[in-house]
C-alpha cells in the first residue's frame, strides 16, 4: 500500500511539544494523517509515540504547537474536548475494559451514556459490533472471563460503537500472549480494509509493513524518518532507523 | 449466686422493642452515611480547594472525637444552635451519621483512589464527562472494592448504637439497662443483651462476607 496524498487530511500535527517536568516527551512533531489511511508510529520505548496519541484525544494537554482535527485546532475547554473525543476511538495497551460490565455493556456504554441512545438501540449496535470482532457468543461474559485477545477485541468494538472518524491504537498487542496477538491484528487489518482512518503505535513490524500506508519513526520525542513502509523497512534513509529495526531483529 | 432468667422472659417484649429500634437506628444511619461518605469523598477529590478543605475538616473533626462526646454535644448543643428540639432518636441518628459519614468518606476515598487511572481515561476517551466517568465506571468498582470495609463499619456501628442510650434513646442497651435498674438482675440482663447483639451481629458479618465473595471485582 502507499500513501494517497490527495485524500483529505484528518489529523495535522504542527510542531507539537510536550514536557513532563524536565523530560521532553515531544520535541516539535509535525505530521499528517489522511482519510482512510493507516499510519503506524514505531520507535524505541519512551520515544514519544504514545504521548502523541494521548495528546491527540486530549488525555494529555500539549505545551506547544497545535493539533488539528479536520482543520480545527483541538479545543482547550473540557466540554468541547469531550465532543472532539467522541469523534476518535481509543484502544489502550491494557484494554481498560470496565470489569463490572459484561462485554455487551462495555460496548454499549458509550452509546448509552454519551450519545444517550435508547437502551435497545445501544444494545443492538453493541451486539452487531461484537459480531464484527468475532465475539457474538461472549456478549454476556465479564472481562475477567475473557482472554487478553478477546478483551482487546471487545475494547476495539467499544471504541467503534461511538462511530469515530479515526481510531487511535496505543500498543494494542503489547500486553497480549503471543498466541492471541494474531486475532487482534486481523480485526485491525479488516478495519483498515474497510477504510477506517487509523493511527497505530506498535512494535508489530510485520503488521506495520503489511497494513500501514505510512510509517513514522520516532526517537527521543522527534520524528527521525517517515515514509511508505517499503522505504522504512527495505531502504531506510536514516541510519538510526536501520539500527532500531535491527535491534528488533528485523531482517526485511 | 443465683440466677433468675425469668426476668428476661418477662421483659421479652420490651427487649424486642429495643432490638427493633437498634436495628432501625443502625440501618437508617448507614443508609444516610453511605451517600454522605460518597459525597465527602467526591468533595475531597473534586479539585476545588473549598470543597476539599470542607470535606477534610469535617472528616478529621468527627473521626477524631469520641462518639459519646458527639452524642452529648448533639443532645445539648443542637437544640440551642438550630432552635429545634429533636427527639432523642433523631439526635442520636444525627450524631451517628456525622461519625459514620466521616469514616465512610475515607473508605470511599481510598476505594476511588484504588481504581487505576486507565479506567477513567477509557471512560473519558469514549467522550464521557468526568462526572459520568465517576458514576458509570469508577464508583461502581470502588463501592464493590470497599464492601468489606463498609461491612466492618456496619458491624461496629451496630454495636456503637448502644452509646445513644446515654441520651435515653430506647434502643436495646437503654432498654436492658432500664430493666436492670428496675429488677437489679444485672448479670441476667447483661447476658441477654450480649446474646442479642451477638446473635444479630454475627450473621450480618457473615452475610456481608458472602456478598463480598459473590459480587467482588476480579480483573
Amino acid at each position: 500500500m502507499s500513501r494517497n496524498d490527495t485524500a483529505a487530511v484528518v489529523l495535522t500535527y504542527r510542531d507539537v511539544r510536550k514536557q513532563f517536568g524536565d523530560f521532553v516527551a515531544l520535541a516539535g512533531v509535525s505530521m499528517e494523517v489522511h482519510k482512510t489511511e493507516v499510519v503506524c508510529l514505531i520507535g524505541p520505548s519512551g520515544s514519544g509515540k504514545s504521548t502523541l496519541l494521548r495528546c491527540t484525544n486530549g488525555l494529555e494537554i500539549i505545551d506547544g504547537g497545535e493539533i488539528l482535527l479536520d482543520g480545527c485546532a483541538l479545543p482547550r475547554d473540557p466540554r468541547s474536548m469531550r465532543a472532539v473525543r467522541q469523534r476518535m476511538g481509543m484502544v489502550f495497551q491494557n484494554f481498560e475494559l470496565f470489569p463490572h460490565k459484561t462485554a455487551l455493556a462495555n460496548v454499549a456504554s458509550g452509546p448509552l451514556t454519551v450519545m444517550r441512545l435508547p437502551r435497545r438501540e445501544a444494545q443492538d449496535r453493541a451486539a452487531a459490533l461484537l459480531e464484527k470482532v468475532g465475539l457474538a457468543d461472549k456478549a454476556a461474559s465479564y472481562p475477567a472471563n475473557l482472554s487478553g485477545g478477546q478483551q482487546q477485541r471487545v475494547a476495539i468494538a467499544r471504541a467503534l460503537a461511538m462511530q469515530p472518524e479515526v481510531m487511535l491504537f496505543d500498543e494494542p498487542t503489547s500486553a497480549l500472549d503471543p498466541e492471541t496477538i494474531g486475532e487482534v491484528l486481523s480485526v485491525m487489518k479488516a478495519l483498515a480494509e474497510e477504510g477506517m482512518t487509523m493511527l497505530v503505535v506498535t512494535h508489530e513490524m510485520t503488521f506495520a509493513r503489511r497494513v500501514a500506508d505510512h510509517v513514522v519513526v520516532f526517537e527521543r520525542g522527534a520524528i527521525i524518518e517517515q515514509g511508505p513502509p517499503k522505504q522504512i523497512f527495505d531502504a531506510p534513509l536514516v541510519g538510526r532507523t536501520r539500527e532500531f529495526l535491527s535491534h528488533l531483529g528485523w531482517a526485511g | 449466686m443465683r440466677f433468675d432468667w425469668s426476668v428476661v422472659w418477662a421483659n421479652a417484649g420490651a427487649l424486642a422493642g429495643g432490638t427493633e429500634l437498634t436495628v432501625l437506628l443502625a440501618a437508617v444511619t448507614m443508609a444516610l452515611a453511605i451517600p454522605g461518605g460518597i459525597l465527602l469523598a467526591l468533595m475531597r477529590l473534586s479539585g476545588s480547594r473549598l470543597l476539599a478543605g470542607t470535606s477534610a475538616g469535617f472528616t478529621e473533626l468527627f473521626r477524631n472525637l469520641p462518639l459519646i462526646l458527639v452524642i452529648y454535644a448533639a443532645y445539648y448543643i443542637l437544640p440551642i444552635t438550630v432552635g429545634v428540639a429533636f427527639s432523642p432518636f433523631a439526635t442520636g441518628l444525627i450524631a451517628l451519621c456525622l461519625n459514620v459519614s466521616a469514616y465512610n468518606g475515607e473508605t470511599f476515598r481510598a476505594g476511588i483512589a484504588s481504581i487505576r487511572r486507565g479506567q477513567s481515561e477509557a471512560a473519558l476517551a469514549l467522550g464521557m464527562s468526568r462526572w459520568q466517568a465517576m458514576r458509570e465506571v469508577v464508583l461502581p468498582q470502588a463501592v464493590q472494592r470497599v464492601l468489606p470495609v463498609l461491612a466492618s463499619t456496619w458491624v461496629s456501628l451496630f454495636k456503637d448504637t448502644s452509646l445513644v442510650s446515654v441520651i435515653a434513646v430506647g434502643e436495646l442497651a437503654y432498654t436492658a439497662m432500664r430493666i436492670r435498674s428496675q429488677t437489679f438482675r444485672v448479670l441476667e440482663l447483661l447476658t441477654a443483651m450480649a446474646a442479642i447483639y451477638w446473635a444479630l451481629g454475627y450473621p450480618q458479618a457473615k452475610l456481608v462476607d458472602w456478598m463480598n465473595r459473590r459480587f467482588g471485582v476480579s480483573e
